[in-house]
């Protein structure tokens, strides 16, 4: 089962912390229910990984989510979203951790821990709010509360959990306050950081060139800051270096191009060209997808590293891909990489059975045309009219006698028959 | 060697079927090597005809996965029901993809989109079970019976069951 271990929103629903799993849900693409990677937003205005909404459209040209037509040229970037996954995903393990400590906690201590006194109540309540701002609350407490709660007024339910998720709130807000509001009230340029008074920064937008090297960013000591600082100097690290953004790969109309032009294009991109015209489509899509979904990428990956993703996709569902895939057969035998000695293994049978009807043909033909000759016949193989019968006495097992034997009876290799 | 999305994808599924299987729902690969080969297993809906029985169908991948749909087979006896071919392949709206619509009666909305998944599948297939599409029937004989004589299908289903559980 291990390898079927994949983190999950599932994983929270055992622990206290079982309302983190919708949480964990929507920061997951639905196309691939992992977390998002580099997303993106559609016209109308749903989330997905870069990757997976570009096989989307290049497939349908529809939003998987609402079926709203729409463009790989529209799709925007989705910063926000990402900071959430990437921030959530840095907290994930250690709460998880503690969520599960807990969880086994309560299994133990289940059979001691009776539901306190009413009495306790009110105290309780205040150890809930404190254990909540360090992402800790007690589960064991919340929901004696709630069962509590059911049991002897239903009229007080929403009252205290109305408290607790506003005293979560609040907090979160706090937190943010105290990260984005700097000290001496200035506010710093989106795209230069430079610090100005907040009504400056309209006007300096429109002049400002982002060449200026920026100021450090101010330290901040916060703990928040290490999550942060991998994401803030974003913008200005993409406006710093226009140059190296890789150019993105435009969309083909596939039918205005002959054969030869579109091999000529995936070579010129870097990629395998073999293949029949419509695997050549579907790589240069695949291609296309992987390429540009990358250019959306805050740190793109390298071309090698792409190209290894192609090559994972020719393996699963390109030309290389085993199965019933209509273009792995007729091809198969032309490839450099051709198993020649697992086909000529497979097919001895076919092989033996053909050269021996090429033996009969050949040997009457040789009688027919040359009267006398069939019992020279094997020692004059180096002479003209004996040559025919050369590669019929070559062993069956040695190399492939596809092609020795192809001009004798070729309907017979057909791979497909 | 990396696994394709398919197959993290399927991974994903696997693992949220297992740990959160819906009502009346088992699902996973019959073999941990091949993802793309699974069975299901599915309660009969109750207060149907079909309650007490429990119908065990494959489901099979492509490597193109979730952009195409799977496909879903009753597998070990018949299902007797408008929407079920009699060789066991079920025909419903969600398992066929949106471009081609060779029925002309199904709405885009109710039809494959990667972002549906094998349990969203599974619980339209109990549902059709419950209530069946009379408009595409895949067996004429059974959405007739279903049709014109209620009672002589609702009791056909129920010895299928029966049949079905070995009684």
């Amino acid at each position: 089962m291990d390898s079927f271990d994949v983190p999950d929103s599932t994983d929270w629903l055992e622990t206290p912390l079982s309302l983190l799993a919708p949480l964990e849900s929507s920061l997951r693409c639905q196309v691939c229910k992992d977390f998002f990677n580099n997303p993106v937003i559609t016209s109308c205005s749903h989330t997905f990984c870069s990757l997976c909404i570009r096989r989307c459209l290049s497939t349908e040209g529809k939003c998987p989510v609402c079926r709203s037509s729409d463009q790989e040229l529209k799709l925007r970037r989705n910063w926000a979203v990402q900071e959430f996954v990437e921030t959530f995903q840095n907290a994930r393990q250690s709460v998880l951790d503690l969520a599960r400590k807990e969880a086994a906690r309560l299994k133990d201590g289940d059979s001691t821990i009776r539901e306190p006194s009413p009495k306790k109540r009110k105290v309780d309540r205040v150890d809930v709010r404190e254990e909540v701002t360090v992402v800790q609350a007690s589960p064991r407490r919340a929901r004696t509360r709630s069962q509590r709660i059911k049991n002897d007024a239903p009229n007080t339910e929403p009252v205290p959990v109305a408290q607790e998720t506003i005293e979560v709130i609040e907090d979160s807000q706090d937190e943010g306050e105290e990260e984005y509001v700097p000290d001496d009230g200035m506010v710093a340029c989106p795209i230069c950081q430079r610090k100005m008074k907040a009504h400056a920064v309209f006007s300096h937008l429109d002049t400002c060139q982002g060449i200026t090297p920026a100021p450090p960013p101010p330290s901040k000591p916060s703990a928040f800051s290490v999550a942060h600082s991998s994401l803030q100097p974003q913008p200005n690290r993409l406006q710093s270096s226009p140059g190296n953004a890789p150019e993105r790969i435009p969309a083909m109309n596939y039918s205005l191009l002959k054969d030869n032009l579109l091999r000529k294009k995936l070579r010129e991109l870097g990629i395998p060209d073999w293949g029949p015209r419509p695997l050549l489509q579907r790589r240069h899509t695949e291609w296309m997808n992987l390429w540009n979904s990358n250019c959306d990428s805050r740190i793109p990956k390298t071309k090698r590293a792409l190209l290894q993703e192609l090559d994972i996709w020719e393996r699963t569902q390109g030309g290389h891909a085993a199965g019933p895939s209509p273009f792995a057969t007729n091809s198969a035998v032309m490839r450099k990489d051709f198993d020649a000695a697992g086909w000529s293994a497979s097919h001895d049978t076919d092989f033996k059975r053909l050269i021996a009807n090429a033996r009969i043909k050949s040997d009457t033909q040789v009688r027919s045309t040359i009267p006398g000759a069939s019992e020279k016949s094997t020692g004059e193989s180096s002479t003209g009219s004996a040559a025919p019968v050369a590669p019929v006495e070559a062993p069956p097992d040695n190399g492939i006698p596809v092609e020795s034997n192809q001009n004798i009876e070729p309907r017979s290799f057909d791979p497909s028959g | 060697m990396g696994s394709s999305i398919a197959q993290k994808r399927l991974f994903h599924e696997y693992k949220n079927l297992s740990t959160n299987p819906p009502e009346g729902i088992t699902a996973g690969p019959v073999s941990e090597d091949d993802m793309f080969y699974w069975e299901a297993l599915i309660q009969g809906p109750e207060g149907t005809p079909f309650e007490g029985g429990v119908f065990a169908a494959e489901l099979k991948f492509s490597k193109d996965y979730p952009l195409s749909p799977p496909t879903m087979k009753f597998v070990g006896g018949g299902v007797w029901h408008p929407n079920v071919y009699p060789n066991g392949t079920v025909c419903i709206s969600i398992l066929h993809p949106p471009g081609d619509d060779p029925n002309h009666y199904e709405h885009a909305s109710e039809r494959w989109s990667p972002i549906q998944s094998v349990e969203k599948i599974l619980i339209s297939v109990m549902s059709m079970l419950a209530e069946p599409n009379d408009e595409s029937p895949a067996n004429v004989e059974a959405a007739k019976m279903w049709r014109e004589r209620r009672a002589e299908y609702e009791q056909k289903v129920r010895d299928e069951v029966r049949k079905g559980l070995g009684l």
